[in-house]
């Protein structure tokens, strides 16, 4: 059943200077990191530690919007949905981020330590579990599985530009629905492996979805400014617009009010019961310059973006949309940074050069590996059978 | 009906797009008191009638922010300033703990009063005089069709050039809408006196019910269950011990961790003169030494001492505190009474520790004094 | 593939039905005299609640020491059934405030139903703190009100957190609800014929007259009532895991109780109305408006929440194993293996075996084995606050007052009294009121909307 659509695009290419730009960032990032790994390889870690958790959300975040698309059947994102298969090839630059770090994993993970384990009952425990060669091995097939995924979704979704298959949508929908429980599992393992076992002592059952809740919002981020910034240069579709934007908003919203439940959640239930094996995780953080860091974080990732979201008319204002999704991109990175480096850094806060250069070496990252996919398809699913009532979409 | 009561002229349509353009015409002609009825909200309208933006978001936001000030302000005040308890180990005012009730508050306060603002103030419901309602065209919008009413009222009201402007539309039929002669006339009559009595009767079936509940029913089984508890109370006899007294008296030689043995058992004039009250006359010690008075001392006593107290003629009558001779008893004497009693006053010195008894001897003496006061305390 | 074309929306309505029939369809079962079916089932459900009453009134007289609590089991049906069905009125909440949020239309023909049932369920649940504390007559000191004594609530206790949860879940409900019945009064006011109904359908419909001025601000606040009722929805099953897991008790305390909660909710409440929903548009007629397409989705959300609820087992167990803490271990391998195990492994395979049959479409489209599987989630939902509770408290820290925690009929009779009040609520709300709301479903039909330009 072939349709043809009705729709008119004509393929723009993404502009040389962007790339130009991405490779300003990314050589000064990749400067200074590798003299970073030269002069102090375990902060230097740390940081890529970071920067790979971010990354790997802004990923995994886009293909879980993929996923959610098909499978609730929503209308309005599917011009959009080119934007988040083009930022969800970031994963592509997780084994790059991931190798150095497991050439220095015995300055980042301490349970890597074989014989400080063997001093340390809980850990000994535990080492059935963490151990270099098993982290490793899962970290691989985890990578496999979502680049599985990834090339799945691309896959059928630039076949349809061609063939115009229904049957590609069907497709891509079991896809979806088997998608989501590995989806789960993995950014689970990945969020225990990578976050949570840097204080191997430290347990909190909920992590997994605090992890997810700051990864879907840092990958709504990047789709929010990337879409919106797009369709306003006009490498879009005409007829999309504030109504389209104003799903982008409230997701937004509602991802910046889940993940503030959350992570209150998590505090408030170690906070009230006090325990010491949990609670210490919190005073790390919550103790010398950490803790104005701390605060800063419910400003950051809650406060600010709530307010600046509250409004009804706010949701569909691109303006305001493309600073503030930027805003929660940048929140996550504190987020993670929150996350980690206290583990590096246990009585004050650390902020440098390294830092610098390992932000903008993701920056970089994104921006170039943003530049080659946009270029490699076309920015609108043309094929897709929903286009034509994507753009008809009314509030 | 006749015409001069006649509220507007409608028109009804069949098909929502047919209703548009005419809504559109009449808004640019200027008409004030016109509306649309539906049996749902249709898109378009409201930009086509150029309705306002609605302000119930603000309203919401002004409840929520009430709600939340409240909250935190009852929390606030009764968990650290009225009733402060120590919980579990955290501070007084434990903000995270509170966060639960500050967020129910909150959503309650601006759901529930921007409902009723919509409802009562915006709306100005109930309202079931409206002319519009229970007429031809109030079922047939609510059931299929889509009616548009311009009212008599409007400035601009011509009846003919409304009816020929409705027509260009051609819609599936015009109707008049009229008042009834009784909408126009009633009026609720407070001063009934069937709504009297019906007042009446309420108030005293509400008393009734009061009473009965506040003085029978919380007698009754279960209810009284805090009067009836499996427990010995104060002076009641217990089948559980040989001497069957329900109260416990310590075995002999037994002292009370913190306290002292007391040397001076049947001694009472050694007492007097070897016992020193080390207590300071201070504020603080006086009143300890005044509320342990009224406890203990007073139902015989009295509450100035002056052996007045209502079990006057029912003993042999307590003494006055006030006598030459205990004025003149040094203050280890009676020490001496408080720990060993004397005649019928039986002996305190289980009910009170050391120093509360020599508070209370601090108290005998400022009572003392204020009776017998000299000269120089008047200055 | 298959016939599915996503070029097109689906239709909400199936049947080609005009605004019309949907009048008559939905206002049908209220204006014919019920069949003996109704009168059979009105006859069952309140014989259960007459038990529940007859056991509560024997409980209040002599007291909670005829329900099979002791040391160290003190919190045993009076919690599972408090949870249970404030769980079920989560669906309720999730389909009318925040599909309407995700603009799923297909929620129409089920909102109405689903919010009432909210509505009830969260009446019976409300029941349970209030008999569990003894001596209900006293409950008015659990609100924060100025008394006599000097004394204020604790605020810092989850147990008062309920109290507020509850009645504002109640109230704000109640209100959306009311809020959406304004339309359909007002309709079914103009239409019905006798007198006593006209007078009563006045008053509850305010005297609403359809004006699109009203409808304006009628939308609005619906939207603002939805993003209301779905953080407080999160909340109010958030707190009630907090009863739980503010506590030290391993098992009870584990940071992921709050979603888990919440997951488990929904799971169960979809269950709860898709069970309910099979039979009323059955005897009802009422195919065409609550369609197998509304059945299918339904059935696809449980299959999503009870994977969360699986992923919520898992991760327990994990992070059991992880902690590295005896205790922890030790709580979730009796959960499994332990005095309770049968309740655990029908908790599971209930919660998490059964409902992986929804990945087959066949299976989400016919009747039988849907309703069946609806009701399995039930009793796996049921069994899970039951696992919570009794078996992690009958094992505490104190191996000496282990204990094995045997319900009474007091306890039984209370339970099925509880369903008996809910089902009876239901049975009643069907006849008296329309089970699908009229206006939002016209609103979704083919031609109810003006073509946009």
């Amino acid at each position: 059943m072939i349709e043809n659509t009705t729709v008119l695009y004509q393929k723009k290419e993404i502009p040389i200077r962007i790339l130009h730009l991405g490779f300003v960032f990314l050589a000064i990032g990749v400067i200074g990191s590798i003299i970073g790994f030269v002069v102090e390889p375990a902060r230097t870690s740390f940081n890529f530690v970071v920067l790979i958790a971010w990354c790997a959300s802004i990923g995994t975040g886009s293909l879980f919007f993929i996923g959610i698309e098909y499978l609730s059947g929503a209308v309005w994102s599917v011009p959009f949905r080119r934007v988040a298969e083009v930022n969800s090839a970031v994963i592509f630059t997780l084994p790059l981020l991931i190798v150095p770090v497991l050439l220095n994993i015995h300055s980042v993970f301490h349970w890597s330590h074989a014989e400080e384990v063997l001093k340390d009952e809980i850990l000994k425990g535990k080492s059935s579990y963490l151990n270099p060669s098993f982290f490793v091995l899962r970290i691989i097939l985890i990578i496999a599985l979502w680049f599985l995924f990834k090339s799945l979704f691309t896959k059928h979704s630039r076949k349809q530009d061609f063939t115009f298959e229904q049957s590609l949508t069907k497709k891509n929908t079991i896809v979806s629905a088997v998608f989501m429980p590995v989806f789960a599992v993995t950014l689970t393992i990945f969020a225990i492996d990578w976050l949570m076992s840097l204080e191997p002592h430290w347990y909190s059952t909920i992590f997994g979805v605090y992890y997810f809740a700051g990864t879907f919002l840092a990958a709504l981020g990047l789709f929010t400014f990337a879409s919106i910034k797009l369709n306003e240069s006009g490498y879009l579709l005409e007829g999309l617009g504030q109504d389209h934007y104003y799903s982008m908003g409230a997701l937004l919203f509602a991802f910046t009010n889940f993940w503030a439940y959350i992570a209150f959640s998590q505090f408030m239930l170690i906070w009230y019961a006090n325990l010491p094996e949990e609670t210490f995780w919190y005073i790390t953080r919550g103790t010398g310059t950490w803790m104005y860091f701390s605060l800063g974080i419910i400003f950051v990732k809650f406060v600010v973006p709530y307010i600046a979201l509250l409004p009804q008319p706010a949701k569909m204002d691109p303006k305001r949309l493309k600073f503030i999704s930027l805003w929660i991109l940048f929140a996550h990175y504190y987020d993670l940074f929150w996350i980690v480096m206290p583990t590096y850094s246990k009585d004050y806060f650390v902020f440098g050069w390294i830092e610098i250069s390992s932000i903008l070496l993701g920056i970089g990252l994104i921006i170039v590996n943003f530049y080659y996919f946009a270029n490699k398809t076309n920015l609108i699913p043309i094929g897709d059978p929903k286009l034509k009532r994507a753009i008809e979409f009314h509030l | 009906m006749d015409d001069k009561n006649l509220f507007g002229v409608a028109c009804l349509f069949k098909d929502p797009n047919k209703l548009l353009p005419l809504v559109k015409k009449i808004r640019e002609l200027g008409f004030k008191n016109w509306d649309v009825h539906s049996a749902y909200p249709l898109h378009g309208i409201p930009k086509a009638m150029r309705l306002k933006w609605s302000p119930l978001g603000y309203i919401a936001l002004i409840f929520g922010l009430s709600g939340a000030s409240f909250g935190l302000f009852l929390t606030w005040w009764t968990m650290s300033v009225d009733y402060p308890l120590i919980i579990g180990g955290k501070p007084w005012f434990s903000f995270p703990a509170f966060v639960p009730v500050l967020f129910e508050l909150t959503v309650l306060l601006a759901s529930v009063g921007t409902a009723i603002v919509m409802l009562f103030v915006i709306f100005k419901l109930p309202n079931n005089r409206h002319p519009l309602n229970d007429t031809e065209y109030m079922k047939k919008v609510s059931s299929e069709y889509y009616g548009l009413v311009v009212e008599s009222k409007d400035p601009n009201f011509d009846y003919d050039r409304i009816v020929s402007i409705f027509k260009e539309y051609e819609p599936s039929e015009i109707l008049d809408i009229n008042y009834q002669e009784l909408e126009l006339k009633y009026q609720p009559k407070v001063f009934d006196w069937k709504f009297i009595l019906f007042l009446v009767i309420i108030s005293a079936a509400t008393s009734a019910f009061a009473y009965f509940y506040n003085n029978k029913v919380l007698y009754l089984p279960p209810f009284d269950f805090m009067l009836n508890q499996f427990k010995l109370k104060p002076q009641e006899s217990s089948t559980l011990f040989s001497d069957n007294f329900g109260m416990r008296i310590p075995v002999a030689g037994t002292v009370a961790r913190g306290e002292k043995f007391y040397p001076f058992k049947g001694k009472p004039e050694e007492a007097g003169t070897k016992l020193v009250n080390t207590l300071e006359p201070s504020e603080e010690n006086l009143k300890l030494g005044q509320q342990k008075y009224n406890t203990f001392c007073s139902p015989c006593h009295g509450w100035r001492g002056e052996g007045d107290s209502r079990l006057n003629g029912q003993f042999p009558n307590p003494p006055s505190l006030h006598t030459e001779k205990l004025r003149n008893w040094p203050d280890g004497r009676i020490y001496h009474v408080i720990v060993e009693g004397q005649n019928i006053m039986p002996s305190y010195a289980r009910l009170l520790s050391e120093k509360e008894r020599w508070a209370i001897v601090l108290y005998i003496r400022a009572l003392q004094r204020s009776l017998n006061a000299k000269q120089e305390d008047l200055q | 593939m298959n016939q599915i074309d996503y070029s097109v929306e689906p239709d909400v309505v199936q049947g080609s039905l005009s605004q019309r029939d949907i009048n008559e369809a939905i206002s049908k079962p209220l204006e014919t005299k019920p069949t003996k079916l109704y009168y059979l089932a009105l006859g069952i459900s309140s014989t259960l609640l007459l038990i529940g009453a007859i056991s509560l009134a024997l409980t209040l007289y002599y007291g909670v020491g005829l329900w099979g609590i002791n040391q160290p089991v003190g919190w045993a049906f009076d919690i599972v059934n408090f949870v249970f069905w404030v769980g079920i009125g989560h669906a309720g909440t999730l389909i009318s405030a925040i599909l309407f949020l995700f603009r799923q239309r297909w929620r129409t023909g089920i909102a109405r139903f689903a919010e009432a049932m909210t509505i009830f369920a969260v009446m019976t649940a409300g029941l349970f703190p209030l008999i569990h504390t003894g001596r209900p007559w006293l409950d008015g000191y659990l609100f924060p009100v100025p008394n006599q004594h000097h004394l204020w609530i604790n605020f810092t206790s989850p147990l008062i957190w309920d109290v507020f949860a509850v009645s504002t879940y109640l109230t704000v409900s109640f209100v959306f609800w009311y809020i959406g019945l304004i339309p359909d009064l007002a309709t079914l006011r103009e239409r019905t014929n006798s007198k006593v109904k006209k007078i009563i359908y006045s008053i509850l419909s305010l005297g609403w007259r359809h004006s699109n001025r009203h409808w304006h601000h009628y939308e609005m606040i619906y939207l603002i009532l939805a993003g209301f009722a779905t953080p407080l929805v999160l909340s109010v099953h958030t707190i009630v895991s907090f009863d739980f897991a503010v506590s030290i008790l391993p098992g009870w305390h584990t940071t992921i109780f709050p979603p888990y909660f919440v997951a488990g909710a929904v799971f169960s409440g979809f269950a709860m109305v898709q069970n309910v929903l099979i039979v009323i548009r059955k005897i009802f007629n009422l195919q065409n408006i609550i369609t197998l397409d509304t059945l299918e989705k339904m059935n696809k959300v449980m299959l999503a929440t009870g994977l969360m609820v699986g992923y919520a087992y898992g991760m327990e167990f994990f992070i059991a194993w992880y902690s590295g803490n005896p205790l922890e271990s030790f709580v979730f391998l009796n959960r499994a293996f332990g005095n309770y195990a049968w309740a655990y492994w029908i908790m599971v395979s209930c919660n998490v075996i059964f409902t992986q049959l929804f990945w087959f479409k066949k299976i989400r489209r016919s009747i039988v084995p849907m309703f069946i599987i609806g009701v399995l989630v039930n009793i796996g939902m049921w069994f899970e606050r039951f696992v919570i509770v009794v078996t992690t408290l009958s094992r505490d820290f104190l191996p000496t007052s282990w204990d094995y925690f045997v319900p009474t009929i007091y306890d039984i009779g209370i339970l099925l009294g509880s369903f008996g009040l809910f089902f009876t609520l239901v049975i009643l709300f069907i006849r008296t009121l329309p089970v699908v709301s009229i206006t939002e479903v016209k609103s979704v039909l083919k031609t109810s909307q003006p073509v946009h330009h």
